[in-house]
C-alpha cells in the first residue's frame, strides 16, 4: 500500500478548541464536533473566531485550518 | 410587607440575591434557592469540560428567577465585555454582573475597568450590575454610565468578614440614587441585617450558605435577616444614646 508524506496533513485540520490544539478531519461541521463530545447544544454559545455564533448556526459552519472556537456554558458562580 | 425593590425599572421579588458556586450540589442549590426565595441567583460562564459530563446549571434555577451572568475571570475591560456578550447570547436575558479582578489574593475589582466596560455594555442594552470597591466618584461615573446598580463589596469575596466597609457604603446609600447592592464578604444573616439597617436596596450572598452544613436552611435564615434588616430600615431605626433612658414610667414606684 501506498503511503505518501503529507497524507495526514491533507485530510485532517489543526482547530483550537478552548485553547488546545485538536486534530479534526477535514470538512467537520461546527455540529459535529459538538455531537462528537457529546455537547448539549442547548446549552452552550461558542466564539468562532472571535465572533459569537449561536446554536442555530451551528449546522452551517463548516470548519477550516487555524479557526479557533470557545465553547462555554454557564456554571455556578457568584 | 418590605417596599417593592425596583432595578431598571423591573419589579424585583426579594431583597436576598443568591450566587450559585461553590455548591455540593445543583439540586441543593436548587432547593436553596427555592427556600431563599431569591428572585435573582448569579452564575458565570466557562469553557465547558466535557470530561466532567455536569448537567446544564439552568434546568436546576426555577424559571421564575432572573439569572444574571457575572463576568468573572474577567481581568480588564475588554475581556469583561467579551464575557458578557456571550453569555448574552446564551439567552438568559440582560442581566448583567461586571466583575473585573486583576487580584488573585485579595480579589478585589479594578473599578476604572468596571467603569470602561459598563459605558459599552449599558449602550448595548444590557442591565449593568456593577461590583466595586465602594467609591463615591467613581459610583457617580457608574451612574452616569448607565449602571441600573451599584454593588459594594463588604469585605473581600469568599471570607464572610462581614460590613467591613460599612461607612463608605452607608455614603454610596445617601449620595447615589441608584440601588446599592452589597455584595461579598457577607458571612452570617447579622450582617446582612446590618447591611440592610443602613439602607441597601439588597444583599448578594454565595460562599456564606453554599459553604454552610445546612445550606438550604441558612439560605432561608439570610433570607429573613435581609427582611428583617429592611423593614428596620424602613420604619426608622432610633437613635443610639449615651446614657439609659428609662422604657417603663418614672411614676408611681410601689415605694
Amino acid at each position: 500500500m501506498l503511503r505518501h508524506k503529507g497524507f495526514f496533513m491533507e485530510t485532517s485540520i489543526k482547530v483550537r478548541i478552548n485553547g488546545e490544539d485538536v486534530l479534526l478531519a477535514k470538512e467537520a461541521s461546527l455540529a459535529a464536533v459538538i455531537a462528537g463530545r457529546k455537547i448539549d447544544p442547548q446549552a452552550v454559545v461558542v466564539e468562532y473566531n472571535g465572533a459569537i455564533l449561536t446554536r442555530e448556526k451551528f449546522d452551517s459552519v463548516v470548519l477550516k485550518e487555524n479557526d479557533s472556537l470557545e465553547i462555554v456554558s454557564f456554571v455556578g458562580g457568584g | 410587607m418590605a417596599n417593592q425593590l425596583i432595578i431598571a425599572g423591573q419589579p424585583v421579588r426579594s431583597r436576598f440575591f443568591l450566587g450559585t458556586g461553590k455548591f455540593a450540589s445543583y439540586k441543593i442549590m436548587q432547593e436553596a434557592i427555592v427556600s431563599s426565595g431569591a428572585h435573582i441567583v448569579t452564575v458565570a460562564l466557562r469553557r465547558i469540560d466535557p470530561q466532567a459530563k455536569d448537567d446544564n446549571i439552568l434546568e436546576y434555577i426555577p424559571k421564575d428567577c432572573i439569572v444574571m451572568a457575572n463576568t468573572s475571570g474577567a481581568r480588564d475591560a475588554q475581556e469583561a465585555i467579551r464575557v458578557a456578550r456571550l453569555a448574552r447570547a446564551l439567552g438568559c436575558g440582560n442581566w448583567i454582573k461586571i466583575e473585573v479582578i486583576p487580584d488573585n489574593k485579595y480579589l478585589l475589582p479594578d473599578n476604572a475597568q468596571t467603569i470602561l466596560a459598563a459605558e459599552v455594555l449599558a449602550k448595548e442594552g444590557f442591565i449593568v450590575m456593577p461590583y466595586v470597591n465602594p467609591d463615591l466618584a467613581d459610583a457617580r461615573r457608574l451612574r452616569d454610565a448607565g449602571a441600573a446598580s451599584i454593588m459594594p463589596l463588604g469585605a473581600p469575596i469568599g471570607t464572610n468578614k462581614g460590613l467591613r466597609t460599612r461607612e463608605l457604603i452607608k455614603i454610596l446609600i445617601e449620595e447615589i440614587e441608584l440601588p446599592i447592592v452589597v455584595d461579598a464578604g457577607i458571612g452570617r444573616p447579622s450582617h446582612a441585617a446590618q447591611a440592610m439597617e443602613i439602607g441597601a436596596a439588597a444583599v448578594l450572598v454565595n460562599t456564606a450558605v453554599a459553604t454552610s452544613d445546612d445550606p438550604i436552611l441558612i439560605a432561608r435564615a439570610f433570607s429573613l435577616a435581609v427582611e428583617a434588616g429592611r423593614l428596620a430600615y424602613e420604619s426608622g431605626v432610633s437613635p443610639i444614646k449615651e446614657s439609659a433612658r428609662a422604657s417603663s414610667p418614672l411614676t408611681g414606684f410601689l415605694r
